[in-house]
């Protein structure tokens, strides 16, 4: 059975469709990868699955289960963790107080809470940054660190919403680590948005490519960038017609 | 016993400043047996009311970052059970004060429940807005003494510890002071609790908060709840301490703001901040207000004051003086 299935996904704002007909599903164990120009929906399809947007036609199963329309915290109760592509601090808590928010959703004693956000912070190499406030901390850390508290929830899906963007290349390598040991020391199905190709190459099993909120392409990632239609989303109708002569000779 | 445990670990605080509590704490429990004007003990009572009003406040308006400026409708809640209670049927300040903590609270969910779904400045005005509508109810409500309020008389024999009837203050001071004990350890207890960090996390970022499982309107109205019966129980003291209570006095906009004033000033999200703040606001509004009322004939310049402290904290210092605490220390250690 797969742990997500999205059908017939679509949402209109106002009269803009920034998702339309969607339909995948998510293997459990499976690391998927999510790619698409900009606005081409992906956010917007991970907040709908997410529970932060309700979408206007379709459906989502979560574990079988019709979850169309759950707000976000029944969702991360499911065991449905996310990130986000922009993050604002503006409150006090610190690194460690933050990833413990995290582990509160599984437990109310204090010192589970405790020991489990210090565990993760560790196998994170956050633990120097423990009692630093998070709005403070430089960009990267502060992905690591939300990560960390979406973590500490338990989750079985983890969706990951550009978590390398505006990383540096060692920083990037970090983050693949991290991913890596989620997926395979974790054990939880990781689901991610983003446009550093280098990571999504290297980790995902297959990708999905989206463009004007359609689905348009769905393959191992060796075989999507080679795809007409994803070149074309990326790239515009002319440079396909320009180079697909040169493209058949090297088939 | 770990949550009794926990409302007296202060251990997250560096030593100087747990010696400078205890200092204040003796000093507040001798306090009566030094010499002492009665202006003086009426202001230290104040001093105590507002610090419970302020940790009160505190739990929604600072932990929770949610500016709440109707306080003050629950205070008169609490207030006018205690009064309407003893003047109608006799009942004893210490069964009138949880029935008038639970009806405030019963109120504050109905209250609660439609106004946080508004954020940041419209909650604000909606907050202030529920107050004066319930004042104006109390103050056309013939039944409670409309706008002319109550009066308690006295219930026999003096000293009473059951109507809290007492001819000497420091007998008032005594119990304010117990109430201001039992606020502390449970704010010391609330502020690492889950709610407690989930509140903060709400106030941090309200989408990451709800993505970590937390059901950010319910922890909201929760919270809401604890901090209307903290106003609730000094409304009710505030009754059996002045005998005599009106709408305009305990429900007003000015106590409204006040209560937010001290917690703001003194470090919203913070254990002391309230404190603090009601330590500087209430022998400055005693004394001046004294002063400019009765010598300078400027009756309202203290309230043009408060209003240049509220611009200048959101100028200089969101966090009020305790994070100006808090920034000289950790700038000496960068």
């Amino acid at each position: 059975m797969s742990l997500l299935k999205v059908n017939e996904l679509g949402i209109t704002f106002g009269g803009l469709r920034a998702n339309w007909d969607i339909s995948f599903e998510v293997a459990e164990g499976e690391l998927l990868g999510l790619i698409g120009p900009n606005g081409a929906g992906k956010s917007t399809l991970f907040n709908c699955i997410s529970g932060f947007y309700a979408p206007t036609a379709g459906k989502i199963y979560f574990r079988g289960r019709d979850v169309t329309g759950f707000r976000p915290f029944e969702m991360a109760r499911l065991g449905l963790a996310r990130t986000f592509q922009v993050y604002v601090a503006t409150g006090d808590l610190n690194v460690l107080e933050y990833v413990m928010v995290g582990s509160f959703m599984k437990t109310s004693s204090r010192l589970k809470a405790k020991a489990k956000a210090e565990g993760l912070l560790e196998n994170m190499n956050l633990t120097g940054l423990a009692q630093e406030r998070v709005a403070n901390l430089p960009v990267a850390a502060q992905k690591r660190v939300v990560m960390a508290a979406a973590l500490a929830t338990d989750p079985e899906l983890l969706l990951l919403d550009e978590v390398a963007a505006g990383l540096n290349p060692s920083e990037i390598d970090q983050m693949i680590n991290v991913i890596r040991w989620v997926h395979s020391e974790l054990k939880i199905t990781v689901f991610l948005i983003e446009h550093v190709m280098e990571l999504v190459m290297k980790l995902s099993h297959r990708v999905l490519a989206l463009d004007s909120g359609l689905l348009i392409a769905e393959g191992e990632p060796a075989k999507i960038v080679l795809n007409p239609e994803v070149i074309k989303a990326y790239l515009g109708e002319r440079y396909v017609a320009q180079h697909s002569g040169r493209g058949g000779e090297r088939a | 016993m770990e949550i009794l445990n926990r409302a007296v670990d202060f251990s997250d605080f560096p030593k100087i400043d747990l010696y400078v509590a205890a200092a204040v704490g003796v000093f507040l429990l001798v306090f009566p047996a030094l010499p002492h004007s009665g202006f003086t003990m009426a202001t230290m009572i104040q001093f105590l009311m507002f610090s419970v009003y302020g940790m009160g406040w505190n739990t929604i308006g600072g932990y929770g970052g949610q500016v709440d400026l109707g306080k003050a409708q629950y205070v008169g809640i609490g207030a006018y059970t205690t009064a309407v209670m003893m003047v109608r049927w006799d009942v004893p300040f210490w069964v009138s004060l949880p029935i008038g903590m639970a009806l405030a609270v019963g109120w504050s969910f109905v209250i609660g429940y439609p106004l946080f779904r508004l954020k940041g400045h419209y909650f604000a005005i909606a907050t202030i807005a529920t107050s004066l509508v319930l004042k104006d109810v109390f103050e056309s409500w013939s039944f409670i003494g409309a706008a002319r309020g109550l009066k308690i008389p006295i219930k026999g024999e003096m000293p009473n510890f059951l109507y809290l009837q007492f001819r000497q203050d420091y007998y008032y001071y005594y119990i304010i002071l117990a109430f201001f004990f039992i606020g502390l350890f449970y704010i010391n207890w609330f502020r690492h609790s889950r709610i407690g960090y989930q509140l903060r996390s709400i106030k941090d970022n309200e989408d990451i908060a709800r993505s970590l499982g937390i059901d950010a309107h319910w922890a909201k109205i929760r919270t809401y709840a604890v901090a209307t019966a903290f106003v609730a129980a000094v409304g009710s003291f505030h009754a059996c301490y002045n005998f005599n209570i009106e709408p305009e006095d305990v429900m007003g906009l000015d106590l409204s703001i006040l209560i937010a004033l001290m917690a703001m000033l003194g470090g919203a999200g913070s254990l002391f901040g309230p404190i603090i703040g009601a330590a500087i606001l209430v022998p400055m509004k005693n004394y001046l207000g004294a002063w400019f009322g009765a010598t300078a004939g400027l009756v309202g310049l203290d309230l043009i004051i408060y209003s240049f402290i509220i611009m200048l904290i959101a100028a200089l210092e969101p966090r009020g003086i305790w994070g100006m605490i808090t920034r000289l220390r950790t700038g000496r250690r960068n």
